[in-house]
């Protein structure tokens, strides 16, 4: 059984791998967190721009935690929903679901073969992002002559595996509107207007109606900040810039189990849905 | 679900469902002990299989039995319920009701699906890998050992492309490479929908040969097809399904019906008097007339003489007009039992 479940593990890892999507989004979500944690900060400090001269701190490499996990709740989260719409609605596109479903696993070992795969792609996604980021920070140290200390292991241990479960939300969410939708191109539009946009307007629009505040606290935007900072040591958070979030927050913990909840709920539904619709 | 004693009696038959111009099946509905690897044992059992989608019925009480080792065609008009079923049995798509077997199992489950090679309607495969990578992919899916990726790809002849991406493989290579994925477990059950679809004639002769020879090598395999020469050419057996549901079964033989004499000749008076004369000739089972023609059937066991036919009738005083052979093509069987259409006299 174990060793079955290998084989499908291998199979979907060498099929991502072999995915040009895969490649190109890791590509993008490198530079694009790159280019704003650090390179237009960067260049505007030296501009002389006073948005981000009080930030200066924040372009080193003891800031290394709290700069690369601002990025994952905002784009690093709508990057990785495509891979996982991608992962799932694309085999809706090329009818696959009828050739992988009619070979010899069950359903559910696929699923849990297609999602144990898709998390351990995340893994690099989110090792890359800090290991792009120290060197960046490092490039900047030098230049300005700024002393290079790094933050401590433990810490970069929490923020890794933080990394991983805000970039997996996300990818899960990709993933259950692939299937509810059973294709990528209404997947990625619902989800990218959720992640980008929706989230931020029915927290503006609820914040003010005292009965829904509790609302605003289960949104992913919000949860997913609220472990970036809890993380990054409760101290404060860019209010401005892209994707910048300026609460309200919850705590670590409570960010953690509203995650892990959103990870189980859009697998779990995933799943049924895959489980008991008819493969036409 | 093991299988069960099971004598062939719930998929309806000519004999119970008279169709207009149509001669009773022979022959089909002879008990079959259901043993899982003896001799007469059933590949495929489906009883009773609905498939309701809102208001529209895709299959409809459909049963018939699949021997082990038959080649086994599932002949159906497009929109008939051909592939519904074949998914059905594949486990892709649940039924509303009925009883399937497959190699004494349930359809869809893991050991079930171990056993069974499939193709439905066009292969469908990852464009951006190539033939051989698209089987690896599957061969780690199934358990099946890497090694057999060359054979398979050989027997589908299509070693020279294998390293080339799915996408740029024209249609009847694309339909090779999914007859290649079903044989990638040597299952000893194939199901194949449509496999020539889209193939050139030389493509379609390869095809048609090559599941004969996988037929010919004890597997089971069910052919779904609309086309009555593939069907013709390559199968035991035949099942027509109209409307989602089995019309008509047996050999192609059994479905054609026995050979008849057309005699032509002058008037609806001498067809009469021709049927008078012809009523004791050794060999003559029956004879109808329309018109000024008459159709004489023989016995199943021995041939009809034309000569004898021809000589009873000018001894007669009888002009005989015209005196030809009349056997009705399977395409006339088919369009009568579906609701195609009607030719007679081809």
């Amino acid at each position: 059984m174990a060793t079955d479940f290998l084989g499908l593990l291998k199979a979907e890892l060498f099929l991502l791998r072999k995915r040009t999507s895969t490649w190109s989004i890791l590509s993008i979500w490198l530079v694009v967190t790159t280019i704003f944690a650090y390179g237009f900060p960067y260049i505007s400090y030296r501009s002389g721009s006073s948005q981000f001269a009080e930030s200066f701190d924040s372009m080193l490499p003891g800031a290394l935690v709290q700069t690369m996990l601002e990025g994952m709740p905002f784009y690093g989260g709508s990057l990785v929903l495509i891979l996982g719409v991608l992962s799932i609605g694309s085999e809706f596109g090329w009818g696959m679901w009828k050739t992988l479903l009619t070979q010899r696993p069950g359903r559910s070992a696929v699923f849990g073969a297609k999602m144990t795969a898709l998390g351990i792609v995340l893994v690099p996604f989110v090792a890359l992002a800090f290991v792009a980021g120290a060197m960046a920070s490092v490039t900047i140290a030098l230049l300005e002559d700024a002393a290079i200390t790094w933050p401590g292991g433990q810490s970069l241990v929490e923020a890794l595996m933080a990394g991983w479960l805000i970039l997996a939300v996300w990818a899960s969410l990709g993933v259950i509107l692939a299937m509810a939708t059973r294709g990528t191109a209404l997947a990625i539009g619902v989800g990218i207007i959720w992640g980008l946009a929706f989230e931020g307007i029915v927290s503006a629009f609820i914040s003010g109606i005292g009965a829904l505040d509790w609302l605003v606290d289960v949104l992913l935007r919000a949860n997913g900040y609220s472990l970036v900072r809890a993380i990054s040591g409760n101290g404060p958070m860019s209010a401005d810039g892209p994707g910048a979030f300026s609460g309200p927050y919850v705590s670590g913990v409570q960010a953690v189990i509203t995650l892990g909840a959103y990870l189980a709920l859009f697998l779990a539904g995933s799943w049924l849905l895959l489980k008991r619709r008819d493969v036409a | 679900m093991a299988s069960t004693a099971t004598t062939a009696t719930a998929a309806p038959t000519i004999e119970q469902r008279p169709q207009p111009g149509v001669r009773p099946v022979r022959g089909t509905r002879r008990p079959v002990t259901a043993r899982p690897d003896g001799p007469g044992a059933l590949a495929i059992e489906i009883e009773s299989l609905t498939k309701q989608y809102g208001s529209v019925r895709a299959v409809d009480a459909l049963s018939l039995n699949v021997r082990q080792g038959e080649i086994y065609g599932f002949l159906g008009p497009n929109g008939a319920g051909k592939t519904t079923t074949l998914r059905m049995l594949l486990g892709l798509i649940e039924p509303t009701s009925g009883h399937m077997s497959l190699l004494g199992s349930a359809p869809g489950s893991p050991e079930t699906l171990a056993k069974i090679g499939s193709m439905i309607e066009t292969p469908a495969f990852y464009p951006f890998l190539s033939g051989h990578d698209n089987l690896r992919l599957l061969a780690d899916y199934t358990g099946v050992n890497r090694s057999r990726i060359g054979a398979v790809l050989a027997q589908v002849d299509l070693g020279s492309r294998a390293n080339d991406p799915f996408r740029t493989y024209s249609l009847g290579m694309k339909q090779r490479l999914g007859v290649a994925a079903a044989l990638l477990k040597d299952p000893p059950l194939l199901m194949l929908d449509e496999p020539t679809n889209g193939l050139d004639p030389a493509g379609m002769a390869d095809m048609r040969q090559l599941i004969r020879r996988l037929g010919s090598d004890g597997r089971t395999v069910l052919l779904s097809s609309h086309l009555m020469t593939e069907v013709e050419q390559v199968c035991d057996r035949v099942g027509v399904i109209a409307k989602g549901r089995i019309v008509a079964e047996g050999t192609v033989d059994d479905l054609r019906g026995d050979e008849a004499l057309l005699v032509r000749v002058e008037g609806l008076a001498t067809a009469r008097a021709a049927r008078a004369a012809l009523a004791f000739v050794p060999g003559v089972n029956g004879v109808d007339v329309a018109v000024d023609t008459l159709r004489i059937t023989g016995h199943r066991d021995s041939a009809l003489d034309a000569a004898e036919v021809n000589k009873r009738l000018v001894e007669a005083g009888i002009a005989v007009h015209e005196l030809r052979t009349d056997r009705r093509s399977l395409e006339d069987i088919f369009l009568t039992l579906t609701g195609g259409g009607v030719r007679h006299g081809d």
